[in-house]
């Protein structure tokens, strides 16, 4: 079966947090992780929190190692998903390694009231 | 869902029937201090990792938190005020009995639910919990503004979206009022405490957990702030409640 390599950025974790400390795998390089089980133990200054697995897949890459802090948008993980589950189009978001990601950033900034 | 029982303070709720139901009993999750469900457990993997052991979750938002009604006098906090809100859950709920997991002021009414109606409670689990006076050193008419460890939780809670810290000062006195104590201890259950390995609020937990005949889990390397979602605990509890 034919495989295509997607890589999950850290997610907008929600209010106006810019990054996240990684506390703890759930998974490790190689081991097949099913949609929605956990991915990954993060902390932010506001809380922890476990986020689940985007994709069905096996796991090629961990980017981050742990207590290493991520910023959002930057890679997470990179997973091997089947040819034909990967996305053709943004249901998940696949981001292409040319495209910049500076406009999320903007976004995030905390609010200034 | 929602209950308002009679002092006029809605508790809202949600109600986790898992796909395939694992035959256990509803397990009742209780927050911690200026949190909410959502926040404490949902975000921290809890309520996947219950519907995969096909675990039934009911999850309030206690009074002065999340969606539910947050009034800002300390006189509608008092521990009893809790109890009464989550048993009024459990009845609207058709839930006889439940597993009480807490985490932090979560914890302590766990403990205040199992001493006033064991008869709902099957077992309890105290996270990040200890007997010490959690507003120790704290001054109350202005949380948040010392460094203890309760102005800490305080100053980061408060500044979150959708808490009120008017209401949430008035919960803490509330809970002050009434200082904890392991006398009586909770004995005539399986009782479970765990907590992180750098939590200072849940400092004397292994006693405690002796003093009850219960066992206790320390979570390596883990802080009162980021305990709630590591893998270690959460299996600990399934592992709890399972056998």
């Amino acid at each position: 079966m034919a495989e295509e390599n997607i890589t999950f950025a850290l997610p907008d974790l929600g209010e106006g947090l810019v990054e996240a400390t990684v506390l703890e795998w759930q998974v490790a390089v190689g081991e097949t992780v099913e949609r929605n089980a956990p991915l990954v133990e993060v902390e932010t200054t506001k809380s922890a929190v476990v986020i689940p697995s985007p994709k069905e897949g096996r796991i090629v890459e961990l980017h981050a190692d742990e207590d290493q802090v991520v910023p959002v948008g930057d890679p997470l993980v990179t997973f091997a998903v089947r040819a034909e589950d990967a996305p053709q189009a943004g249901i998940v978001g696949r981001v292409p390694d040319e495209e910049p990601r500076p406009a999320r950033r903007v976004r995030l900034k905390p609010p200034t009231d | 869902m929602s209950t308002n029982p009679a002092d006029g303070v809605t508790t809202r709720y949600v109600d986790l029937r898992p796909q395939t139901p694992g035959g256990g009993v509803p397990v009742l999750l209780l927050h911690g201090f200026g949190t909410d469900f959502g926040m404490n457990w949902r975000a921290a993997g809890w309520t996947q990792a219950l519907e995969t052991a096909g675990l039934r979750v009911i999850g309030p938002d206690l009074r002065g938190h999340g969606t539910s009604d947050k009034p800002a006098d300390s006189s509608f906090y008092l521990p009893e005020h809790f109890v009464a809100d989550l048993l009024s859950v459990l009845d609207e709920s058709g839930v006889d009995e439940v597993d009480a997991v807490g985490y932090s002021m979560g914890s302590r009414l766990a403990w205040e639910l199992a001493l006033t109606a064991p008869e709902r409670v099957r077992r309890v689990v105290l996270g990040g919990f200890g007997p010490k006076n959690a507003f120790a050193g704290t001054d109350l008419s202005d949380p948040g503004s010392g460094d203890t460890p309760f102005d800490l939780v305080f100053r980061t809670v408060a500044a979150l979206p959708g808490n009120d810290p008017a209401a949430l000062a008035a919960c803490a006195r509330g809970q002050a009022s009434r200082p904890f104590s392991d006398e009586p201890p909770l004995t005539g259950f399986p009782v479970l405490l765990a907590a992180g390995a750098r939590d200072p609020l849940a400092e004397g937990a292994a006693a405690l957990a002796e003093r009850c005949g219960g066992t206790h889990v320390e979570i390596p390397k883990r802080d009162h702030a980021n305990a709630v979602s590591s893998k270690v605990f959460r299996q600990a509890v399934l592992d709890f409640l399972a056998d």
